[in-house]
């Protein structure tokens, strides 16, 4: 028999993890439950996060918005907030999974599973997301980028859970771009997917560019060598072919039973010229940011 | 509302959709029990391999594990199928595919059970296994069954019209192209279920199956028990398919109810479990060459079809035998060499699957005829109306067209609609990095058994001392809607309302034997039946009543609901009181109907004749996919989908449109992301994250039309209508595609990596218009 905790505060989750320290933690489950179903783990005990309503929600502090690690997909989607300074991020978490899926996974999961295809991923990497960590007795922060380590590896210590993500409120961009390439249009797998932030000026041209692809390397892919090549160039073809050039180069694709390694390296660059699109207003997901304040 | 008479034509809701949508109904996964036991198999996870022990001393000694048995305990035949009975319930000498069952565990729960399966060890040699259907038939290749005298033949057809190859020699214009078409996964959402009970020298199954009569013969010959006393349910399936066209879980729930008597065993295939050890669509290879005058008269067509059947027969004979009668499309070909391989493999199991080979052809032909409009510059709608088969045509086949025929009113009402008159301009209108094209596919499907094979149905219909009417269905609703069908049927002869009626669903000890739920033959028949039965209890109770209330004679009586009228004088009786006053032989009426075969002799072959050619009956459609490809990620999408198609009279839309819907929707699957991959035999898709059928956001809307053309063998017109759709889709989409992009993949399904590397390779100054 397998135990399952549900904590309500953080008080009662020290004394679980004290009691469990080999429990898997986990808030919706959509990634541990299938992985337990499947036989790929078989922890002693769970410890749910779901009811500590202390890592729910989305508040504004400073110049920073922090997201609860347990806040569910659905509710992301929903927020005012979210919707409005990072749609980016909510055009990724609009592609993750289904309805079913959003309402039960959380953010926080998406980031500990660490999968090369996490939806949420690329985006909080172009966001400059950085993550918090807490323990019984400290609470630390680094980016999202030292923190995923590799697929499936975190730098969570034993002792430590997500405790939300730390997003700059003002980002400096006006365009931004999400496509993924499932196999299907929900349920499915990224087999390549890339979030683009642009700041282009009145005359058109790019005066700074994030990109992030998933599901084409070990972790999210950045390339610096493809977005300073864009800076200070217009969106058009032939800048944009370079630039899928570079990243084609960039990325480290594998096969899997979704898609090859080829299709994945080829696509990585092909999104890059629909950028252009966006730009334009053409693609269908394309839509211009507010002015920052 | 529900007093409402029942009438043919009508759109109504079907009647099994209320207690379906609540839960009220229950589908043989849905029985529980307390003193309940689970009973589950382990299965053999290799190819190929000769069985030499299976270690079941551990599992037996578990606390809470009733049986362990293997094939030593099963005293039958231990052998199933429906025309080679080569499948064991559990695998004796050898292992044949990765899913063949080794062991039948029976538990007080769950977790018990898996605890057992999970200490089962196998002492099992691998042997060479073989995975390529063409590759199967060489000398020395490793044989699936060994006593087999044809080695990993099952089944070699040939069909030859006219001057067959020689046709070619007079075409001027000739095309040629090999299809590979992929295995698909029927994905019902009731996965492979049942209970079974042994108590009072009854053993009584419980199951998910479109075929009980059958499978009460089939079951208890291969576990050695006394047919008579066998009896088998069948509830609605919750889907099937056709993967449920046979035996499933039967033979196994029978064995372990034997072991363990008086008490309720059930058997619930996970999915995993039901993808590793289910039949599928056979994957095929198809060798097409078309020949045609200049102006583009079809004159030879030759076609080698390869047809991957797994290790078990499991129909695909006839499924084969179906796909060659059909390869020639609903055209006029004077002159055909048509060949069909049916072969063993180690691969997962072929298998019945909605359209029952016709899909695979249909893929090919439809696209061949797509390639040779392009080598003759006719627009392809054109090539395909005027080849089209008219009424008093033979088919490629060889078989004369004595029924209706409305393939070519199905092409005109396509070249009439909307989306194809707008087509054009919508395909120029493509956004960047978008290209839009539409595509035809013609199709047809022959209904019922074929000539040897008695299709029969039994109908039998009672009045009850209530006063209603209740109807023994004995053919399987799998989901199509059927059953709700017969009682629309038998209300508008009786002219009485759902509340008037009853329904007995299939249950080899109350209904009439009638057939399995297939072959879109299930209506035809059974309902052909259900006339006759009801026309006599209507006369009778006619007769009858005018006896009682001294009318002239029966003309001058007729049924209302819940009531028999005297028409002259206004006086009514109530049925209640019409059925106290019959005796029980009067108060019943049964009927058999066998459907007629074709008196052409297309072949001398006895083994293809009992494997179903030639038919007589064919439904027929046009469809048109209109794709949108991105040519930057290859995603096809389909952005509209039109079915037009002739099933004769419909009886009512609403199930009508739901079946055409339904196997657009599977056919869209087949063309763009189903695929159920496998590696020398293991399955690497094994569930439904990894094996990918379409969400509701990745299907179009669909637009379906009918000709309604009278059937005069149909019941009140009727053909059938549960497989059609599922023809047209694929090349329907290929042909799309390659219109919108000049590119045509050969090997399905048309995933957005499979377009992506077509339109990689294609130069740029060849674009196709």
């Amino acid at each position: 028999m397998r135990r399952v905790f549900l904590a309500n505060n953080t008080n009662e989750l020290w004394d679980m993890l004290r009691q469990y320290p080999e429990a898997a933690i986990y808030a919706g489950g959509t990634d541990l439950l299938v992985r337990m179903r499947k036989g790929i783990c078989d922890p002693s005990a769970l410890i749910c996060l779901e009811r500590m309503d202390c890592l729910k929600g989305v508040r504004e502090e400073g110049d920073q918005i922090f997201i609860g690690a347990c806040t569910s997909h659905t509710a992301l989607l929903a927020d005012p907030i979210v919707q409005r300074s990072f749609p980016v991020l909510a055009a990724a978490i609009s592609r993750l999974g289904s309805p079913h899926i959003r309402n039960m996974g959380t953010i926080g999961g998406n980031i500990v599973t660490a999968s090369p295809a996490g939806d949420t991923l690329p985006p909080l990497y172009i966001l400059g997301a950085a993550v918090e960590i807490m323990s019984m007795d400290k609470t630390r922060r680094l980016s999202l980028a030292d923190f995923i380590r590799g697929p499936g590896h975190t730098d969570l210590k034993p002792g430590e859970i997500l405790a939300g993500v730390w997003i700059k409120k003002d980002q400096p961009y006006n365009i931004f771009s999400l496509e993924k390439v499932g196999q299907r249009k929900a349920l499915a797998i990224s087999i390549a997917s890339l979030a683009a932030l642009l700041r282009v000026s009145g005359e058109g041209i790019i005066e700074e560019a994030r990109l992030a692809w998933g599901s084409v390397g070990p972790t999210v892919t950045v390339s610096k060598e493809a977005e300073s090549f864009l800076a200070g160039k217009r969106p058009e073809p032939g800048a944009l072919g370079e630039a899928a050039r570079i990243a084609m180069d960039a990325v480290s694709p594998i096969d899997d039973v979704r898609a090859s390694k080829s299709y994945r390296r080829l696509v990585s660059g092909n999104l890059v010229l629909r950028l252009g699109a966006s730009v334009d207003g053409n693609s269908p997901q394309p839509a211009w940011l507010p002015p920052a304040d | 509302m529900k007093d409402t008479p029942l009438e043919i034509g009508r759109a109504a809701p079907r009647f099994d959709a209320y207690a379906k949508l609540t839960g009220k109904e229950k589908y043989a996964s849905d029985f529980y029990a307390p003193d309940m036991l689970w009973a589950g198999v382990k299965r053999a996870g290799v190819p190929h391999a000769r069985i030499r022990w299976i270690k079941t001393d551990d599992a037996i000694r578990i606390p809470g594990v009733l049986s362990v048995l293997t094939s030593k305990d099963v005293r039958g035949t231990n052998r199933q199928g429906v025309v080679r009975k080569d499948q064991p319930v559990l695998a004796d000498d050898k292992v044949r595919h990765c899913g063949d069952p080794l062991a039948l565990v029976v538990a007080e729960d769950r977790e018990t059970l898996a605890k057992a399966l999970a200490s089962i060890s196998l002492d099992i040699e691998p042997l060479p296994g073989v995975f390529d259907p063409e590759n199967a038939m060489a000398q020395g290749a490793p044989l699936v069954h060994e006593e087999n005298p044809e080695g990993n033949l099952l089944l070699k057809g040939s069909l030859e019209a006219g001057m067959g190859e020689k046709g070619f020699e007079e075409c001027d214009e000739t095309v040629e192209a090999l299809f590979r078409l992929p295995s698909q996964e029927h994905a019902y959402l009731e996965t492979e279920a049942g209970w079974a009970i042994f108590k009072d020298d009854i053993l009584e199954i419980t199951a998910s199956t479109q075929s009980p009569f059958r499978d009460r013969y089939e079951a208890a010959e291969a576990i050695g028990f006394d047919m008579h006393k066998v009896r088998i349910i069948a509830p609605y399936c919750g889907g099937a398919f056709g993967g449920k066209d046979g035996i499933t879980v039967q033979s196994l729930l029978g064995l372990a109810a034997l072991n363990n008597p008086g008490r309720p065993v059930k058997m619930w295939w996970a999915r995993e479990e039901s993808i590793l050890a289910s039949a599928k669509r056979h994957p095929a290879r198809l060798y097409y060459k078309l020949g045609a005058k200049k102006d583009g008269i079809f004159h030879a067509l030759s076609v080698r079809i390869y047809f991957d059947t797994g290790p078990y027969d499991n129909l695909g004979g006839a499924v084969t035998a179906l796909g060659l009668e059909h390869s020639g499309g609903p055209y006029r070909i004077p002159n055909t060499s048509l060949k069909a391989w049916a072969v063993f493999t180690n691969n997962p199991i072929g298998g019945p699957f909605r359209g029952f080979g016709v899909p695979q052809v249909t893929a090919a032909m439809e696209q061949t005829v797509d390639m040779m409009a392009k080598s003759l510059g006719i627009s392809p709608l054109d090539i395909r109306v005027k080849n089209a088969l008219r009424r008093g045509d033979r088919n490629p086949a060889g078989t004369t067209l004595t029924g209706s025929t409305g393939i070519g009113e199905c092409l005109r009402k396509i070249s009439a609609s909307r989306l194809w008159q707008e087509s054009e301009t919508w395909k120029k209108a493509s956004p960047p990095f978008k290209k839009r094209g539409a595509g035809l596919a013609s199709a047809m499907q022959g209904m019922g058994y074929g000539p040897l094979i008695p299709d029969t149905a039994n109908a039998k219909i009672e009045l009850t001392q209530e006063g209603l009417f209740r109807v023994f269905c004995g053919v399987v609703d799998m989901g199509q809607g059927n059953a709700s069908t017969y009682l629309q049927i038998a209300g508008e002869i009786l002219n009485q309302g759902l509340s008037g009626m009853e329904l007995v669903l299939p249950d080899t000890a109350r209904t009439l034997p009638s057939g399995s739920s297939s072959a879109s033959r299930t209506t035809f028949t059974y309902g052909n039946a259900l006339i006759t039965a009801s026309k006599t209890m209507k006369k009778r109770l006619l007769e009858r009543a005018s006896d009682l209330l001294m009318a002239k004679g029966p003309e001058e009586m007729t049924l209302v609901p819940g009531r028999v009228r005297h028409i002259p004088s206004g006086k009514e009786m109530p049925l209640s009181a019409l059925a106290g006053i019959l005796s029980d032989a009067e108060r019943t009426s049964v009927a058999r109907y066998r459907t007629p075969s074709a008196k052409d002799s297309p072949t001398r072959d006895p083994n293809l004749s009992l494997h179903g050619i030639p038919h007589i009956v064919f439904s027929y459609a046009a469809h048109a996919a209109f794709v949108e490809v991105d040519t930057l990620t290859g995603l096809t999408e389909v952005k509209g989908f039109l079915a037009v198609t002739d099933c004769g009279r419909v009886l009512n839309p609403q199930i009508f449109e739901q079946q055409i819907q339904g196997g657009i929707a599977q056919g869209l699957g087949y063309a763009l992301c189903e695929e159920l991959k496998t590696d020398r035999g293991v399955i690497r898709t094994p569930d439904l994250g990894t094996y990918i059928i379409p969400t509701s956001i990745d299907l179009p809307d669909m637009e379906s039309a009918a000709v309604e053309l009278h059937e005069e063998m149909g019941p009140f017109g009727l053909k059938g209508a549960g497989e059609i759709a599922m023809n047209g889709p694929f090349a329907a989409v290929a042909n799309a595609i390659a219109d919108a992009c000049g590119i045509r993949i050969f090997e399905g399904p048309m995933t957005p990596e499979r377009v992506l590397g077509a339109l990689e390779k294609k130069p740029s100054c060849q674009e196709e218009g």
